[in-house]
Formats: structure tokens, C-alpha cells, sequence
């Protein structure tokens, strides 16, 4: 039968009708939050769009490297070069700024016309390059790493544009070290002018270890720098405290992931263009940026061998009576990263130093000083001119049957860039390997080929070694493995876009027809893997787990990829579990975790006893060691770790649980008994202890209990409340007429002849004032939203100070969204409007269903309890069964139901696949997992506020709710006053902000801390426009309150949401049938208490 | 002179003494039994007969964890039965299932351990860890967690939509219909445990002699030798693994929460040990959960008189 032409045309206006209703549905989005967070198609688009570094410069591989002068956009001046800001506070003149703690500020000639960028915002430079310049340049920027109210822990970090368009995308993430040190170690120098004539250099670590001493013999001077770590009563270690050093420094522009070594090229045209540095985390002072041409002197690294030639050209050979000097590694001189640090490492007898009966910092690394780019720097001298080598004791027992690599970099001397940043003195040094191996090893620095690297240092000079994580050889390999995944992954998202998550094994899906480049490219990609394992085990000389992991991978791309696409049916949750074990895979291969003692700057004729440290301690060394150990662990009274005074009997005294990490504990000690801090401001010492969950209550019970408690769920904190175990801190408990007194006014702490007083009158301080204890409004107003103020209130009395505060934020993947032509959703009519696209392509929605219905009966308007007008009879009756919860409830239920949400499913391993573009759950929570855990998505997510819902009475709602853990005040605490002081003292913004910082810096960027106090944000390690997302969120939260029974609710609310997706009963009938169950638990509870019953007064309109 | 000796020193008789007397001269005889049996002895009071008799107290009152509990009479105990649906509902979960994994776990045990005996030893001691395992294992029954996952790529979902038998993901533990039969799986697989141990361990005892001895006097069949020799010559192992039996049915909990959450959806796999960590564990109900505690303890207590008097059957 043949179509008329007619029919043909009305088929087609039907077709095209169709798909512009399709697009005409994702236009549809009206316009909600003026100020919204979320990313736009457009920024989502352009950011996916670009090429990678590999892509961009290989046309210009040829482009000829020549000397010439620098191109300088900044420097004193130009200072008015700025050609663009993107708002009136970007880029002013450093000297505005408030420099408290700018040390050697001024120590840059160029500093009065340093420039400061904020944490936001963006400043364009324009520039002209002559017709004979044109080629390739570096660029360099002289920055200091400042300290403002802007600052936190991270790295700072900056997207470089050249004329208005990112150059490739790695560009788009540059990070810009700061300046670390720990401030555990004490140091102290002497000099002393007793006339010495020879120049000399000792270094030597003495009494027990704990100490490193530098004597130094220079122009007739002695030197002797001391360094200790400090330590507990008990002669522990204390954990360092590590602290932002502002420095001026310069930065190359280069690659932050670690597969490209060189600094990046950028290729320039002659005429006239921009650059402009666009902020994505912290502030910095910039006072040059110089495009610098590559020339041959800094583009090409001599090879090892060049240099061993160089050396027997001019005659090098080992010194003359050389002395071994050992840098013990746990004092670097500097660090890069705040988490690499000193620890204790006691898995051998042979560690030095070590104590049985103690912790004693005697080792660098382990897991924090694992991710590329860091180091940590030694600087050393030499006592006779010639050629060294290096050798360390570590180990590496971190990745099986591999080895992993560091850079090894040198500055001072004829080593590193005149201006002093350091380089790799030739190309193998960037492969420095260290062998997989359980135990302690002692080897020299050297490459796979087994010679130790010779190095020339003369005496007299102060040489810096650097090790740095670097991915070494396996830079190319890993990275292959990286773009083979990304090409599998999007392969596996078309096949995805047909088959749905549960493809059909027995249907043809025709898969050569309709996708024949997905086939080839499953082909293609098993050969690639295929060869990588054959080179992984070439380098390494084993085969192992590590690269077995590649082989199955390849032999499923196979199976998939012949027989006309057969098989990729019947693989395709196969794939999907190996995507996930391949991300991993890179993950791990990334990590190059490594712990050492100590390194040796041997001469090279040094003989392998004398330049090697013993890696194994004797067989009766280690048994002695253990014993000692295992009986000392009955003495070792770990309440007191990191305790820095034996506690005074008679001064005032709080005692505070937490139960959390140990880690955790360590911090809040350290900054307990920090200077200046809690106990020297107000004299009240601190017995802080580290619980297990479940204590609190049958601590209360025998009468045992603290007087503090750290992190109580707001619905215990009730609770106990109705149950009269925590005091009401609120200052108008009726039943507690003395404790009010403290709440409710002021009291001063003065310190007089070394003792301390409190008295309530402000004229009556005669010594120096030391510490004012704030009142209950003054505490909390301001400080924390009400929404969490409002889940510790019971009958008007407030029970503790929120601490910490969870909220649900929405997670979504901007690939996805861009590759979609979709924009993110603001309400949950355009979530549902985008949801058919999504589902074509066989994506669906993640979101809890107890949060779901919970915050949209608060974005609908409703509430969880009924209205009443008599704060005595609140939180009496269940809300649920107003018309607003019953719709609210309706609608969630028919997002499960008739939408076909998930009810259950693995958000993290869904959203890094792409099947789950969009998840909502507690922003901290999900953050902290696909940070680690899913590395290889880093840069295509972001989250946003959650969609809101459009009220009937015109008004645009998109609150999340708050969960809150607080900080409480025990029934029967001794010293109210003390106590209240650490509260308020714990929860204040600074001391929030300086805990989640400190929890960064030691943990990692998996570490972030959500504190209830919303000053504190400001100074957490969010990037600009996370602080903003969160922030914008945080000003929209509800609380569900609580009250005697609550626990009832989710009880019941769960069961009638089951039973209506389960077996399709209606909503609002299984809800209603629940609300008298519920009633009357309520009411029951209530009796026990003896609070009135019912909800009188007028219903809620 | 010794023969006046022991006269004096002549054995109490029992029939001349009180009862309480002979008890004390006998507990003096033997002291350093006693002695010895000692520090077991105080711990099991204190931690074991003390906490029922405390429980029992409490459940009286309306103790609460945390503050001083007030006399309260029978009323828990008029609540419960009276006023509580949930508790009935409990109970009728608790006896369905103390019903059927009981007996068939002690059937089930029986006859594995009878059969497992058959084997050649090497054998025997492979098998016997092949069914001990699970019970071993602490929290292997988490494998079925895994297995009935709600999430569309668990294995039996995903089977299941592979094969076209469904399109939309079971809930399965989340779903009232089937959470109590996949719970009494469960039950029944993690339940070849410390009793079937001691049976294999009975069947290892029996004097082969017994067997040609009853070979002699007419046993005809295996059927007989196990009712008329077996089972009489293990009747303590009998007993253990019956009071196990029955402790483990009735206080099944901890599995039923790991693997469906707690409560169960709708209360459908909820036992009275659920509902005594409700009361006890979440709305500090201490006097209330002490009473269902009470009640729990009889119905245990009484379950075990009959098993007793079943088991003296045994063979006759």
C-alpha cells in the first residue's frame, strides 16, 4: 500500500509535533528563584564542550620554542591593567585589606601594588603579543596565600580564561598551593659568635628522638636550631595543629591531576587578547602574572644518563670524607597540604624513634600523603662538595604488587628555577620508585633501573629536596585506562538509553542496526584495556589483582562488543558493577600512599651498610618491643591523651562526652587547651572523654553521668528533656529557679595574680578580663536558624545548643543535564515535566521517601502537628490528617507509584553511572561519599537547593527540613556556670568554623563538617558557590518539632506509604486509618507526663 | 578405742535428720565442690536469676530508666492484655512462628545430624562445617539482605525481571505479604546450630554394642534402632537441643530487624520480643517491656514442661 502524499505530510506535522511538545515541556519553567544556585544549561554546556589539554596542544607540538622577553600583564606598573572586573570588590589594592598575620608581607619590592582577588568574582587582563612573539608561553603568577575572613583550609583555586573561553578544560581547574606548618614542633635557635673557621653542618636527633638539632658552622657563626615535637603529661606526641603560613610564592600553571608533568603550554597568536583568573575557592594576593616564553633552556629536561655524562665531563666524583647527614622525615620543613604530617607509626621495632609506653611521632605519610601533588619539603647542606645519593627507609604496603612513585625535586644551588621553584634535575627523577613490600624497607632513591640517582651538591649551600606524589611511569597508563573508561561509560549510557535498567536478555534489540559504533567501540576498548594490562605487568614484572581487574573487564568488552551485540543484554548490570570496580581501580592506582622514616644524603662511594638504615629491627629487639608494649597498654590511661598539664585539683572543672572518632576527640582536646583558649580564658578545665553511642543513658541511670554531652539527636535531647536528665539552658525553666540566674545574665571571668574570679557586675572585675559569659538570647540569636532552635524547645524551655545540622540539597549531574539540553529544576512541576526525557533515556530520580513526605508537608504549607492555640496542648495531636499533609502525602506517594521513583537504590554507584541524575539527600553526607568515591564524576556534579513547590496562594516554597544533633547540659552538672561557658563557647561560629577546618585538614576533603551555626559557614571549606547553595537552603529549612511520642510518626507514615506503593491501596485512606494509632499513642504518652491532652482552639485554616 | 571412735563418728542417717539438716551436713562433706562451683555460681545470681526477679518487680511498676519508679500494681499487665493490639498481634506472630521453625528446626537438625552420622568420619567432619557455617558466622543471614534486596539490581529482582515474571521491583522485606515467610527461611537456614552439634556429638556416644545387642533381641529396621535405642541413649542431648529450640523460636528478634528494619512494615513479622525492645529500647518503657518480658518468661517456661514431658516418651 503507498502512502498518499497527503499522509505523508500529516505524519509529519504529527512527528514534529510530538518532539516540539516534548521540548516545549523543558521550556516550560517559569521564572521562580530570581537568585538561583543552581547552574544554567549554558554554563553546564560550555563547561562540557571543551577540549582536554592532550587535544590542545598537539597541533602545536611543532610550534617552535625560542627565547625572548616575558610578556607582563601585572607588575607595578600596569597595576591599572585590569581591563574588567566582574564586581567592584574583585581586585583591589591589597593595602585596603586588613593584614592582620601578613608575616614577610612586604618582604616582595612589588607588594604596594599587589592585587587582591577575592574568594568570588573574576578580573580580565588585556595584552598584546608583537607578529615575532607568537608561540608558546608558560604563565606565572607571584601570589601569596592571605589570610582574610575569607579564608579556610582549602587550596586555592582558579578557572584561567584566554579570551573569554576556557583554553582546554584542565584549565578550568588549576589549584594553587598555600603554605603549611605545624606548629607541634617547637622550634628554638641559638647563635652564638665563637670564631669557627670551617663551614659545617650537623644534623642529629637526640634524647629519645623527640628532638632534631641543626648545628650550623657559617662565617664564624654557630648556629644550633632546636626542633621538638611537643608533647602530653604522658610524653605522647600531640596531634598538629596545622597552620596556613602566608608566603609569597610562585606558581606555573599546571596540570593539578597529575598526568602531565610540565608546566602547561600555552600557545599564543599575535594581536591582542585577554586572560582572565576567574575565583573558585579562597583569596589570594597576586602582585605579577608574566607570560613566559618556553625556551629551550626550561622546555626540555635532560635525560639521567645527559647528566651522568655532564658530571664525568666535569670531573665529579664523590667527596672526600662526605658525612651521611639523615633528615628524619616526621620534621619536613614544609608541607604542601595541610594532611600531610607527622604521625606515629609503631609496626616496627626499627622505626626511630620509638617508645612502648607512648605515642611517639616518628613517621611521615601513610594515607594523607597519598593524592598527586603533595609534598613535603627537607632542607639540607652538605659538608664536602661532590656527588651524593639518596636513600630512605619507608614503607609502602599501600598498593599490591606495584610500585609507586615520587618526584623527586630539588631547589637551591644550580638546582630549581632562579626563582627558587624547584625542579626535577632530570627526567627520571620524576620516577623515583618505591616497591610494594609488608614490611620496612631501606633502599636507595632510584628508578626501576636499580642505580641509586647521583646528585651534585656543593658545600656550603642549603639545598631543599622535595618528594613529591607523582603517578610516575604509570602517568599514561592510568590515564589511558581513564579515557577508556569515560568512552565504556558512555557507551554503556546509550545502550542504557534503550534498554532501560533491566534489559529484556531474550529481545533483539537490534543493537547492530541502531548502535553499530557502541559495538565497535566495546571492541576497541577491550583491546585498549587488553594492552595496558600487558604493559602494567611489563613495568611491574608481576601479574596480580591489579591487573587481572583490567582482564576481565576486557574479555566482557569482547563478549559484548561480537556476535552482532548478542550479549550486551544479558552484560549490561555486569558492566554496570565493573564501571564501578574500574573507577575504583583508578582510584586506587592514583593513591600512592607511602610512610617514611627517614631519608639519607649519603656520598655516593658510601658502602649499603653505612648508607642504609636497617629495615627489619632485630629478632630480640622486636620481641622486647612488644612485650614492653603489651604491658604498657595496661598503664596507658588514654582519657588523658593529649592532656598538656596535670590537672589542678581545686580549679573548676567540667567533664564532657562526645561519642565519635577518635579523631574527632583529638581535635576539640587540642583546641580545648589551645593558648588563649577555653581553659586559659575562663580557668575551667576540661575532662573530655571519648564514648561509645549507647552510654549516655545508663550513665544518667547510675548517676555517673557528664555534665556536658556532644552531638545528642535533637528527638533524644526531648527525650530525656521530658524525663528531667538535661537541664533547660533557656533561662525560664520554671522548675529551675538558681540555674535560671546563669542563662539569663552576663558573668566575667577576670584573672588576678594568677587565679581566676567570676562576678556578675562588669564594675566589680579588678584584674584582667578574660572571658564574658553570654546569656541564652545573646548566645543564640542570630547564630542559628529557628527552624533548629525550634526541635530543642519543649513547653517554651529550650533543652541545648544545636551543633550540628543536617539538610537535604539536591545533587544533580551537569553532563547529563547538558548532554539532555535540560535544565536543572527549581519546582517539583518542572522535576516531573523534565522526568519523561529522563525516563526515555532510562533515568530515574533518587530520594528518600520518609524525607520526601516530611519536606513537602512543609513545602505545601502544612504541618506535622495540629494547630492549636494553647502552648500547653502543642504537639497533642498528629497533623497529618489536615487536607494540606493528605495531599502532600497523596502526592509523594504517587511520585513511587505512578512516576515509578525507586523506592530502594545505591545513590552513590547510580549517580556516578548517570542513572540517577539527580539525588537528594543531606548535602554533607552525599558530598563527603562521591568526593572519594566517585573521583572519576569530580567536576560534573554540583548541588543546589531543593525544588520547591508552587502554594496555592501564589507564594513559591522550597524548604528542606533540619535535623539537628546539640550540645548538651546534663541534670545534676555540678559547675552550671562552667558548663555553659564550654557550650557556648563550643558552639560559637569561630569555634565551629575552626573545628570543621581542623577535621579538613587532617581527614581530607571526605571531612566536611555541617555546623548548625550559620556564621560559622562563611569560614568552612566550601567553594564560593557551595557556600552559596547551602546558604540560600539554610535560609529555607523547616523542623519538624518534637514532642512526647513523635517517634510514632515515621512508624506509621512509612507503613501507609508502603502499603500504598506496594499494593496500590490509596494513599489518603491508608494514612487516615492510621491517625488514631497514632492519637492516641500521643495521648498516652502525654498522661504519662502528665501534660493536658487534645488540640483545642481553632483548626488551621 | 577406735571402735568407740567410730561409733561417735557413725554416718548420719537421712532418715534421722531434718531435710535442711541433711542438706547443710551434706554441702559440709562436700565443701570444696562447693567452693569451686562458687564463682560461677554468684555470677549466674547475680546476672541471670537476679535480672528475672528484678524484671518481674518492675514489670509492676512504671519505671522509665530514668527517673524513681512509682508502685503500679497489675495494671502493665491489664494494659497489655486488654489494651495493647499490637501485643496480640505479636503473639500471634511469635506462636506462628515459634510454631513452625521449633519443631522443624529440630526435626530438621535430627535428621541432618542422623544422616551426617552415616558418613564416613573425613567426610562427616567436612559436612558437618558445611551446615554448622551459617550459625557460625555471626551475621551471614545478611547474605539474604542482599539476595531479596528492594533496589531493581538485586539478585532476586533483578532474576525476576529477567525473566519477565515482574516490572517493577519487590519490596520484599518492606512488603507485609512477604516478610514473615522469607523471615521463617531465614529462621529455619541459621537454626542448624549449637543443638545439632550436640546431637552429632550423641550419636557418637551410643555403645555400638547396644545395637548388636537389639540386633539379637529382634530390631527389624532403622527405623526401630533409632526410636528404641538412638533416641533413648541421647535423651540429655535431646533435652538441650530443645530448649534451645524453643528459646531460639521465641526470642527471634535480632534477624527479623537486621533484615526487614524496625518495626517490620505493618507489624507483620513482629514477635513479642520486638515488642519489648519498642517499649523497652524506644519509648523507655521499662515497666511495661519488664511485664511482656514476664509473660515471655512464662510462656518459655511452660513450652519447656511439655517438651520435657514429651521427650520422657521417647522410646516407650
Amino acid at each position: 500500500m503507498k502512502k498518499s502524499l497527503f499522509q505523508k505530510v500529516i505524519c509529519f506535522i504529527l512527528s514534529a509535533a510530538m518532539l516540539l511538545s516534548a521540548v516545549a515541556l523543558t521550556v516550560s519553567a517559569g521564572e521562580l528563584k530570581p537568585d538561583s544556585t543552581a547552574a544554567t544549561l549554558d554554563e553546564m554546556q560550555s563547561l562540557i564542550g571543551t577540549t582536554s589539554y592532550a587535544e590542545y596542544i598537539a597541533p602545536h607540538k611543532e610550534a617552535g620554542t625560542k627565547p625572548g622577553p616575558a610578556i607582563i600583564l601585572l607588575d607595578n606598573s600596569t597595576v591599572q591593567g585590569v581591563e574588567k572586573v566582574s564586581d567592584s570588590q574583585v581586585c583591589i589594592d591589597a593595602q585596603q585589606i586588613n593584614q592582620q598575620n601578613w608575616v614577610d608581607f612586604k618582604s616582595n619590592p612589588n607588594y604596594a601594588n599587589a592585587l587582591y582577588l577575592p574568594a568570588t568574582g573574576s578580573a580580565t587582563w588585556s595584552f598584546t603579543v608583537p607578529e615575532e612573539a607568537k608561540g608558546m608561553y608558560y604563565i606565572r603568577i607571584v601570589y601569596y596565600n592571605c589570610l582574610t575572613s575569607e579564608s579556610s583550609i582549602s587550596v586555592i583555586e582558579r578557572k584561567l580564561f584566554i579570551d573569554d573561553r576556557l583554553p582546554f578544560s584542565e584549565s578550568g581547574n588549576l589549584s594553587i598551593a598555600k603554605h603549611w606548618v605545624t606548629d607541634n614542633v617547637v622550634k628554638n635557635e641559638t647563635t652564638d659568635t665563637t670564631e669557627k673557621d670551617n663551614y659545617s653542618v650537623v644534623h642529629e636527633t637526640r634524647d629519645d628522638g623527640y628532638y632534631k638539632v641543626v648545628t650550623a658552622i657559617k662565617d664564624g657563626k654557630k648556629t644550633v636550631t632546636e626542633y621538638k615535637i611537643s608533647q602530653d603529661i604522658n610524653g605522647n606526641s600531640m596531634a598538629p595543629d596545622v597552620v596556613e603560613k602566608p608566603t609569597w610564592s610562585t606558581y606555573y600553571c599546571q596540570d593539578s591531576t597529575g598526568y602531565e608533568h610540565d608546566y602547561f603550554r600555552f600557545y599564543i597568536l599575535n594581536g591582542t587578547h585577554t586572560l582572565t583568573l576567574e575565583a573558585e575557592r579562597e583569596p589570594m594576593i597576586v602582585s605579577s602574572i608574566e607570560l613566559v616564553p618556553v625556551d629551550d633552556d626550561t622546555a626540555v629536561v635532560p635525560t639521567y644518563s645527559q647528566v651522568l655524562a655532564e658530571y664525568a665531563n666535569k670531573g665529579y666524583t664523590a667527596p672526600d670524607k662526605g658525612e651521611i647527614t639523615v633528615l628524619e622525615a616526621e620534621f619536613p620543613d614544609f608541607v604542601s597540604d595541610s594532611s600531610v604530617y607527622a604521625t606515629n607509626d609503631n609496626s616496627s621495632a626499627g622505626n626511630y624513634p620509638i617508645k612502648s609506653k607512648a605515642q611517639v611521632y616518628n613517621v611521615i605519610g601513610e594515607n594523607s600523603y597519598s593524592t598527586v601533588g603533595q609534598w613535603a619539603a627537607y632542607k639540607f647542606t652538605v659538608n664536602k662538595t661532590g656527588l651524593y645519593k639518596f636513600s630512605m627507609r619507608y614503607k609502602q604496603n599501600g598498593r599490591q604488587g606495584m610500585y609507586i612513585c615520587r618526584s623527586i625535586k630539588l631547589s637551591g644551588g644550580d638546582y630549581g628555577l632562579p626563582d627558587g621553584t624547584p625542579t626535577v634535575p632530570f627526567a627520571e627523577a620524576h620516577n623515583a620508585q618505591f616497591n610494594y613490600d609488608k614490611e620496612w624497607q631501606s633502599t636507595y632513591i632510584t628508578d626501576g633501573s636499580g642505580d641509586p640517582f647521583q646528585f651534585y651538591f656543593e658545600q656550603g649551600v642549603e639545598y631543599t629536596l622535595y618528594l613529591e606524589c607523582s603517578l610516575g611511569t604509570l602517568k599514561e597508563l592510568i590515564q589511558r585506562v581513564e579515557n577508556s573508561l569515560n568512552k565504556i561509560n558512555e557507551c554503556y549510557l546509550r545502550v542504557l538509553q534503550l534498554t532501560g535498567n533491566d534489559p529484556d536478555k531474550y529481545r533483539d534489540y537490534r543493537f547492530l542496526d541502531i548502535m553499530p559504533e557502541v559495538l565497535y567501540e566495546f571492541l576497541v576498548q577491550a583491546k585498549e584495556l587488553e594492552a595496558v594490562k600487558l604493559e602494567f605487568e611489563e613495568l611491574c614484572g608481576t601479574t596480580g589483582s591489579h591487573t587481572t581487574t583490567l582482564h576481565t573487564i576486557a574479555i566482557l568488552l569482547d563478549t559484548m562488543g561480537s556476535d552482532d551485540g548478542d550479549y550486551v543484554a544479558a552484560n549490561m548490570s555486569t558492566l554496570k558493577s565493573y564501571l564501578g570496580t574500574l573507577g575504583t581501580w583508578i582510584n586506587n592506582s592514583k593513591a600512592a600512599s607511602l610512610v617514611v622514616d627517614s631519608i639519607s644524603v649519603c656520598p655516593a662511594d658510601a658502602s649499603d651498610k653505612a648508607a642504609l638504615r636497617k629495615a627489619k629491627a632485630g629478632f630480640f629487639k622486636s620481641i622486647g618491643f612488644e612485650i614492653s608494649s603489651f604491658f604498657w597498654s595496661f598503664f596507658t590511661d588514654y582519657d588523658q591523651m593529649g592532656l598538656t598539664s596535670v590537672p589542678n585539683e581545686n580549679s573548676r572543672r567540667v567533664e564532657v562526652w562526645l561519642a565519635s572518632g577518635r579523631d574527632q576527640s583529638q581535635i576539640w582536646r587540642t583546641m580545648i587547651d589551645a593558648e588563649n583558649s577555653f581553659t586559659e580564658s575562663t580557668g575551667v578545665a576540661v575532662t573530655l572523654k571519648l564514648v561509645t553511642g549507647g552510654t549516655l543513658l545508663p550513665s544518667i541511670l547510675s548517676g555517673k553521668g557528664p555534665d556536658v554531652y556532644m552531638g545528642l539527636g535533637s528527638s533524644d535531647v526531648i527525650n530525656y528533656a521530658i524525663r528531667d536528665a538535661v537541664l533547660g539552658v533557656s533561662g525560664n525553666d520554671p522548675r529551675k529557679e538558681v540555674q535560671n540566674e546563669v542563662f539569663s545574665s552576663n558573668y566575667y571571668t577576670y584573672k588576678k595574680d594568677g587565679t581566676y574570679f567570676v562576678v556578675n557586675d562588669p564594675a566589680k572585675v579588678e584584674g584582667e578580663l578574660t572571658h564574658v559569659s553570654q546569656t541564652f538570647k545573646e548566645v543564640t540569636d542570630n547564630n542559628f536558624v529557628p527552624a533548629a532552635m525550634d526541635t530543642l524547645r519543649l513547653l517554651d524551655v529550650t533543652y541545648g545548643i544545636p551543633q550540628t545540622m543536617s539538610f537535604a540539597m539536591m545533587f544533580y549531574r551537569m553532563d547529563i543535564f547538558a548532554e539532555l539540553g535540560l535544565e536543572v529544576p527549581e519546582s517539583w512541576d518542572q522535576l516531573l515535566a523534565i522526568l519523561p526525557v529522563l525516563q526515555t533515556n532510562n533515568m530515574s530520580i533518587g530520594v528518600n521517601y520518609i524525607s520526601a513526605i516530611d519536606f513537602m508537608i512543609y513545602q505545601k504549607g502544612g504541618n506535622m502537628w495540629r494547630y492549636t492555640d494553647d502552648p500547653m496542648h502543642a504537639g497533642a495531636e498528629i497533623g497529618l490528617d489536615t487536607n494540606v499533609a493528605l495531599e502532600a502525602f497523596d502526592y509523594v506517594c504517587r511520585l513511587y507509584s505512578d512516576y515509578s521513583f525507586p523506592v530502594s537504590y545505591d545513590a552513590a554507584n547510580r549517580f556516578r553511572t548517570g542513572e540517577m541524575p539527580i539525588v537528594i539527600g543531606d548535602y554533607a553526607g552525599i558530598y563527603n561519599q562521591l568526593i572519594v568515591y566517585a573521583t572519576e564524576i569530580a567536576g560534573l556534579w554540583e548541588f543546589t537547593s531543593l525544588p520547591g513547590t508552587h502554594r496555592e496562594d501564589g507564594t513559591f516554597n522550597y524548604d528542606s527540613l533540619a535535623g539537628i544533633g546539640a550540645t548538651v547540659m546534663l541534670h545534676g552538672c555540678k559547675d552550671v556556670l562552667g558548663a555553659w561557658q564550654y557550650m557556648q563557647w563550643q558552639t560559637s561560629a569561630e569555634v565551629q568554623a575552626n573545628y570543621g577546618n581542623k577535621m579538613v585538614a587532617l581527614i581530607g576533603p571526605s571531612a566536611k563538617y555541617e555546623s548548625a551555626n550559620i556564621h560559622a559557614l562563611q569560614n568552612l571549606s566550601w567553594t564560593a558557590s557551595e557556600k552559596a547553595a547551602i546558604e540560600d537552603q539554610m535560609s529555607h529549612l523547616s523542623s519538624i518539632v518534637n514532642y512526647p511520642g513523635s517517634y510514632i510518626i515515621n512508624r506509621y507514615t512509612k507503613f501507609a506509604f508502603l502499603a500504598a506503593v506496594n499494593d496500590g491501596a490509596d494513599a489518603v485512606d491508608a494514612l487516615t486509618g492510621y491517625i488514631d494509632a497514632i492519637n492516641s499513642e500521643l495521648e498516652r504518652k502525654r498522661m504519662e507526663y502528665g501534660l493536658p491532652i487534645g488540640a483545642p482552639g481553632s483548626p488551621q485554616p | 578405742m577406735s571402735q568407740t571412735n567410730a561409733e561417735t563418728k557413725r554416718p548420719v542417717k537421712r532418715s534421722e535428720v531434718s531435710k535442711l539438716r541433711w542438706t547443710w551436713e551434706e554441702m559440709k562433706n562436700s565443701k570444696t565442690a562447693y567452693f569451686m562451683l562458687a564463682p560461677f555460681f554468684l555470677l549466674f545470681i547475680i546476672f541471670t536469676v537476679l535480672p528475672v526477679f528484678l524484671s518481674m518487680l518492675l514489670s509492676l511498676t512504671d519505671f522509665n530508666m530514668l527517673q524513681f519508679p512509682h508502685w503500679m500494681g497489675f495494671s502493665n499487665f491489664t494494659r497489655l492484655f486488654l489494651e495493647d493490639d499490637i501485643f496480640l498481634l505479636a503473639c500471634q506472630n511469635t506462636l506462628i512462628f515459634a510454631a513452625i521453625t521449633g519443631p522443624v528446626s529440630y526435626l530438621l537438625s535430627l535428621l541432618i545430624a542422623w544422616f551426617i552420622n552415616e558418613l564416613p568420619p573425613k567426610i562427616r567432619a567436612v559436612v558437618t562445617l558445611i551446615f554448622y557455617a551459617p550459625s557460625i558466622s555471626g551475621q551471614v543471614y545478611l547474605i539474604w539482605k542482599t539476595l531479596f534486596s528492594s533496589d531493581s539490581y538485586g539478585w532476586v529482582n533483578a532474576t525476576m525481571i529477567d525473566l519477565g515474571v515482574i516490572s517493577e521491583p519487590i519490596l520484599w522485606f518492606e512488603n507485609a505479604e512477604y516478610v514473615m515467610p522469607l523471615c521463617i527461611v531465614v529462621a529455619l537456614w541459621t537454626s542448624l546450630g549449637t543443638a545439632f552439634l550436640s546431637f552429632i556429638a550423641g550419636f557418637q556416644t551410643i555403645d555400638r554394642s547396644m545395637y548388636e545387642a537389639a540386633a539379637v533381641d529382634g530390631i527389624k529396621n532403622r527405623w526401630q534402632e533409632l526410636w528404641y535405642i538412638t533416641l533413648p541413649t541421647m535423651r540429655p542431648q535431646l533435652m538441650f537441643g530443645a530448649v534451645l529450640a524453643i528459646t531460639n523460636s521465641f526470642g527471634f528478634g535480632a534477624v527479623v530487624d537486621a533484615l526487614c528494619g524496625f518495626p517490620s512494615v505493618d507489624y507483620a513479622a513482629h514477635t513479642i520480643m520486638h515488642h519489648l525492645n519498642d517499649y523497652g529500647g524506644q519509648r523507655y518503657e521499662i515497666g511495661y517491656a519488664s511485664a511482656i518480658a514476664v509473660v515471655l518468661f512464662v510462656i518459655m517456661f511452660s513450652s519447656n514442661i511439655v517438651i520435657k514431658k514429651a521427650l520422657s516418651k521417647v522410646g516407650e
